[in-house]
């Protein structure tokens, strides 16, 4: 009896320290959007993020809006969210990530917001 | 015994002198506020992960960060500063954080104040209600996206940033600018956006100066 709960122990643990030493990339940049992204944009990307009450400026893009995401292509995205609004003539309360995240990350969010459109960029 | 008590007594006071544990930072550990605040730097949190695990704001630069007059009454009577809950972006700010009594305030604020960081100097800013900072506040920078400030404009400002109505009595105007500057140094992973090389060191003077005027 003894033997087989510290086995069975033991197994947990090294379920337990694979779980946590296997990267995943899909979960990691799903926090980034939570962390950086989603005061503004909502956790679920549809532009109603606890910044936003009625007096907000502009409506942050709601991601989830296939036909207004349809019309930026994949590197607009990218130019947009390192440099800010005002990088493309919108508004600077799109605010320029470029020296918060790396460029990896700003790629994994590109891809992120694709699949919350579900849709794919212009020239794409 | 007498030699033996003395002796007692003598290393007992040589272990007080060699780590002078202050009042307040006694009563800091007795109350529990290190279940949720460090007190030591450098700034510990390297992943997103390592700042959503902490519970409480980092008050290892308190002494630069804050007022003393404000640090003292806050203690007694601690209002919400950030309006959600400490790292979440759905529940409310509680406003549940334990109060000090007036003499525990006091001792504890006196700790507090010694913890500085070198990163700032001081005498550099003065409060300054002016156009060029208040531009790159409302208008230029998203700063207002995300804090509330004060004014008699319909938009009050963004709530995942701490609130900086009050500002000018709450902070000191030179950890402002530092904070500004010096990002990293003070919160090496934050969900407000780094600065540096996009505003200059000129133009960061002139938002803290105004944020520092914040009534
Ligand atoms: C302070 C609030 C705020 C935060 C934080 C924020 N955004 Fe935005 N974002 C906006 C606003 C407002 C707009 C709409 C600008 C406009 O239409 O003029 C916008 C627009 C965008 C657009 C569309 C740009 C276009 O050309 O239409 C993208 C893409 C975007 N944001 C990505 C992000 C990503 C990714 C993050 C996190 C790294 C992020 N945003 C964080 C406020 C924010
Ligand atoms: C259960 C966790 C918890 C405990 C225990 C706790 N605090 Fe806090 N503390 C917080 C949180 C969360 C905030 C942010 C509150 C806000 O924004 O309104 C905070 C804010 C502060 C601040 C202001 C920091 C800033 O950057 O705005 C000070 C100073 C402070 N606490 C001191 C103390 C002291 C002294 C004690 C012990 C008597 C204590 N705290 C106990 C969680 C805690
Ligand atoms: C995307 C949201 C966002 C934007 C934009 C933003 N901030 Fe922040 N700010 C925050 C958050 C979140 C914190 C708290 C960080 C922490 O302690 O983890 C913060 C902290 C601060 C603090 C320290 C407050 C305190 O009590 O600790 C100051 C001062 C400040 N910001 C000023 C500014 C200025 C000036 C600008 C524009 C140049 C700006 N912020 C833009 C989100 C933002």
């Amino acid at each position: 009896m003894k033997m087989s709960k510290s086995i069975i122990y033991t197994a947990l643990l090294c379920a337990f320290s694979l779980a946590l030493s296997t990267p995943a990339p899909a979960a990691e940049v799903e926090q980034v959007f939570n962390f950086y992204c989603a005061q503004c944009h909502g956790l679920e990307g549809k532009g109603d993020g606890p910044n936003v009450s009625k007096t907000f400026p502009v409506d942050p893009r709601n991601f989830t809006k296939a036909k207004e995401m349809e019309k930026l292509s994949d590197a607009d995205m990218k130019n947009v969210i390192m440099d800010g609004g005002p990088s493309a003539s919108k508004s600077p309360m799109m605010p320029p990530w470029s020296k918060t995240i790396s460029e990896a990350d700003a790629d994994a969010l590109v891809k992120y917001l694709r699949k919350l459109c579900n849709c794919k960029g212009k020239g794409s | 015994m007498k030699r033996l008590t003395s002796a007692l007594l003598g290393s007992a006071l040589l272990m007080l002198a060699a780590s002078p544990v202050h009042a307040g930072e006694k009563i800091f550990t007795a109350k529990k506020c290190n279940a949720c605040h460090y007190t030591q730097g450098p700034a510990r949190e390297k992943s997103i992960a390592d700042q959503l695990a902490k519970k409480g704001p980092e008050l290892w630069y308190a002494g630069s960060k804050f007022q003393q007059k404000w640090l003292q009454a806050w203690l007694q009577d601690p209002k919400p500063i950030r309006s959600l809950k400490y790292n979440s972006l759905t529940v409310n700010n509680p406003g549940n954080h334990p109060k000090l009594a007036a003499a525990d305030a006091k001792s504890v604020t006196d700790f507090l104040m010694t913890l500085t960081s070198k990163s700032v100097k001081s005498g550099f800013i003065k409060p300054k209600k002016n156009p060029k900072g208040r531009l790159i506040f409302v208008k230029k920078m998203p700063c207002s996206g995300c804090h509330a400030f004060p004014g008699k404009k319909k938009f009050k400002g963004g709530r995942s940033g701490p609130s900086l109505v009050g500002a000018g009595k709450r902070l000191n105007p030179d950890w402002i600018f530092a904070y500004l500057k010096d990002t990293k140094e003070f919160k090496p992973v934050r969900s407000m956006p780094v600065f540096k090389g996009l505003l200059s060191e000129k133009n960061m003077k002139k938002v803290a100066q105004y944020v520092a005027s914040f009534k």
